[in-house]
């Protein structure tokens, strides 16, 4: 038949239609949460794993490194995010073997990645995707999709389960939404400005913390991933278990 | 007419077919528990309440009061264990004062279990009942449909499993208060740690055959919040005032009064 | 056959646009085709029988592991249940793949013979390839190639109905153990449950080791006890738990299988004082 182990499915006749019950999909928890700065980008999510009311794991890594230093994290139905990000460090591996080790830019990531996810639209990975690194010009770049991938570059954005707590504090925080400076009776928007890389770093500290208070599915660690023209570095700090 | 309404039923449905959703009641996820020990008997319950996977109220409490040495632990639907509980102390109440006896935990027991047989499980209310009256220290538990249990340890809610766990590896016949206080906390802690539907403190309660019962309200706190980072103090005129209007809603007098020599009695 | 259509814009179109005959020439405009001319009817696909939704049939329950210092335990009982039917008491769930690794399997037992097949095979073609012995096959190879596998199964939409978690050393020496299940999701911790397990003994065996990273101060004795007291606890309280049990330890010594382990320690005690359900009765 063929010369790598025979798995028993390649003589199956797939076009019968076959009636299933089966459920697909399954919800996994965790958040994620991406900054961009002026020459550094993070990307940050919880370690817990879940599901149902029962923690899978309490460090389970979800972000990874896949090279070219872009850092990725595909958070929603865990098995569809590992083949997402599997999928695409391995074409990432393919393009540089092919192209004579050329660098990949983070927006062409991003366009690839709309395409993987688009690819699967009427069965979709049920994921919210980020990526994070440096764009041609140094600066921070946050990149995030949807499940089928639409997708826009970005200043910051938080996915997962506790998106809709952070995403709020991210825009009033980061992109000062809803501030106004102070005497100019709401004539006068706060001026925008790039955070510093200790200013972020507490805020994402500070938005975990809060959101493992009033999520249930957030908890037990936070590992960051910080881009600068350095490389990339992690960080670690523990969040509450209950 | 005592009872529920259930005046708004067709509406609700006709609202969901709408494609509204029905309000969703808070806490279904809990942790409780309960053990007997050598002179009387132990309940205990997380403080946590949820709303679907959002956490409600960091410490609420589980654990109410059916008569001064009768209390209850109460997991499932918030509203209901609320309501049912205090409906049967009431009346619980009532019945111990026309018999002029104190009130018994068999009677709590089964004044809840036919209230709840009565609405078939829709009352989401799963309860351990536990106290002491004149026949002894008892520990029972009643579910939503109105099936009961007695045991020497108990478990319900979400985290029931792993606390259960717990009991079985660690209970033994004829403990002390002490233990079985023990006990019952690290039962807790394992739904509290194990369970996402619970979480926060334990909250304790001890009836001792004899005695007043004392409830440990935040016996553990196990799970203090860290200090923040960053203050999130904005300056004044970080929101604009569109619009300022003050108005005087009532004007304050006050006039004192003198009386004789001695004053009068107001309050017992 | 329905013809999905709708009549006002597809006025002029001489395309059959029904899902199973896409594309097919309308029957409209041209006449019904005659399957006849040139065996156009699938017969082979039209008398393949029609399945039904997919259910696990004789199942085996909770699968356990912990990591200790030098290696790792595992344990699962050795009922087959047909749904609430003691069906078997002989099923063997925990097997070896290659010589430093093991595989245990909760869920459908058919689907688990199938992966007990498909990794045998595994294991012939990773000897015929690699006999240096220098790169063996090792537990996360193992666990990478049954997530594929139970991947693209749930993919098609046809999936192996098995909770399994994989033992054995990491590349690295150090303790592997790691969970999938039929949806392809995988995770990894020192201490790891299937099924009903991860309700009731997960919270003791973490009790032992609270952190991952603590595993390497455990004894192979404490790990083992807490394991006995998890499967004492299953019994009590899976109804579809069995009292006989298979518990594996994987370390620098080799594979150790030790078969009809007993439940010990049970204790009936509290029994002796309960009468009926609320008020004694008799």
């Amino acid at each position: 038949m063929n010369s790598t182990v025979a798995s028993e499915y390649s003589s199956e006749i797939h076009t019968t239609p076959i009636e299933h019950r089966f459920n697909p999909y399954s919800d996994n928890g965790g958040t994620v949460l991406g900054i961009a700065g002026k020459d550094f980008a993070v990307l940050a999510g919880d370690t817990r794993q879940v599901e149902g009311y029962s923690i899978n794991s309490r460090y389970e890594q979800k972000i990874f490194n896949v090279g070219d230093d872009i850092v990725m994290t595909a958070n929603g139905f865990a098995a569809d995010g590992s083949a997402l990000i599997d999928r695409f460090r391995n074409q990432l591996k393919w393009y540089k073997f092919d192209h004579n080790n050329k660098k990949l830019s983070v927006a062409s990531s991003a366009r690839y990645i709309r395409h993987l996810l688009y690819s699967k639209r009427f069965f979709p990975y049920y994921v919210s995707t980020l990526i994070a690194g440096l764009d041609d010009e140094g600066k921070g770049c946050v990149y995030s999709f949807d499940p089928v991938g639409s997708y826009e570059r970005e200043q910051c954005r938080a996915g997962g389960a506790a998106a809709s707590l952070i995403m709020p504090f991210l825009d009033n925080q980061v992109n000062f939404k809803n501030q106004y400076q102070p005497g100019s009776d709401g004539t006068e928007k706060k001026p925008l400005r790039y955070l510093e890389l200790d200013e972020v770093l507490e805020l994402v500290k500070d938005a975990f913390s809060s959101a493992t208070e009033r999520h249930i599915q957030v908890g037990d660690g936070l590992e960051i991933f910080i881009v600068t023209k350095e490389g990339v570095r992690t960080e670690y700090y523990p969040l509450k278990r209950d | 007419m005592a009872g529920l309404s259930f005046d708004n039923f067709q509406r609700n449905k006709f609202l969901v077919s709408k494609g509204f959703g029905q309000p969703m009641a808070t806490s279904t996820g809990t942790t409780i528990v309960g053990c007997k020990f050598n002179g009387g008997v132990i309940i205990a319950a997380d403080t946590r309440a949820t709303a679907g996977s959002i956490v409600a109220d960091k410490n609420c409490e589980k654990l109410h009061r059916l008569s001064p040495k009768i209390w209850c632990a109460g997991a499932g639907t918030a509203a209901d264990t609320e309501m049912v509980t205090q409906l049967i102390a009431s009346n619980l109440e009532l019945h111990s004062l026309s018999q002029r006896r104190q009130p018994r935990v068999i009677t709590a027991l089964t004044l809840l279990k036919q209230h709840l047989f009565k609405y078939q499980g829709h009352l989401g209310a799963y309860l351990i009942v536990a106290g002491n009256d004149p026949t002894g220290a008892h520990l029972m538990s009643v579910q939503a449909h109105g099936s009961t249990d007695i045991g020497e340890y108990q478990s319900l809610g979400s985290g029931s499993l792993a606390a259960m766990a717990v009991l079985e590896t660690g209970w033994k016949p004829n403990m002390t208060k002490e233990e079985a206080m023990k006990l019952c906390a690290d039962a807790i802690e394992s739904g509290i740690w194990n369970d996402l539907g619970s979480g926060s403190n334990v909250d304790l309660c001890v009836m001792e055959v004899g005695k007043d019962a004392e409830l440990h309200r935040n016996y553990l706190t196990p799970n203090v919040r860290s200090e923040k980072l960053k203050s999130y103090k904005f300056d004044r005129g970080t929101t604009a005032v569109l619009r300022s209007s003050i108005h005087d809603v009532l004007d304050v007098e006050e006039t004192v009064i003198t009386f004789g020599n001695d004053a009068m009695e107001v309050d017992a | 056959m329905v013809t999905v259509r709708s009549e006002s814009n597809l006025k002029n179109a001489t395309m059959n646009h029904d899902p199973f005959a896409w594309g097919r020439p309308d029957d409209n405009v041209y006449g019904k085709y005659n399957q006849s001319i040139a065996q156009a009817k699938n017969n082979e696909l039209d008398a393949f029988p029609k399945m039904h939704t997919q259910q696990p049939i004789i199942t085996g329950t909770s699968v356990l592991g912990i990591k200790y210092k030098n290696g790792i335990i595992m344990a699962a009982d050795n009922i087959g249940s047909y749904g609430s039917l003691l069906r078997f008491s002989n099923i063997e769930r925990i097997i070896k793949v290659g010589s430093e690794t093991v595989v245990g399997v909760s869920g459908d037992i058919s689907d688990f013979q199938q992966l007990e097949r498909i990794l045998e095979e595994l294991v012939i073609s990773e000897e015929n390839y690699d006999n240096q012995g220098e790169n063996n096959l090792r537990a996360p190879h193992v666990h990478e190639y049954l997530t594929r596998v139970l991947y693209n199964r749930r993919n098609k939409m046809n999936p192996l109905w098995n909770s399994i978690i994989v033992g054995g050393f990491d590349n690295d020496k150090t303790p592997f153990l790691k969970y999938i299940d039929l949806l392809g999701v995988t995770y990894g911790s020192s201490t790891l449950a299937t099924g009903f397990g991860s309700y009731l003994a997960i919270p003791l065996l973490r009790k032992l080791i609270p952190d991952d990273k603590d595993y390497s101060n455990i004894e192979e004795e404490d790990a083992k006890k807490v394991i006995q007291e998890c499967m004492r606890v299953l019994f009590y309280r899976d109804a579809r738990s069995g009292e006989k049990f298979t518990l594996v330890t994987v370390n620098d010594e080799g594979v150790k299988f030790e078969k009809d382990v007993e439940v010990t320690g049970q204790s009936w005690e509290f029994a002796k004082n309960l009468v009926g359900y609320g008020s004694k009765q008799l």
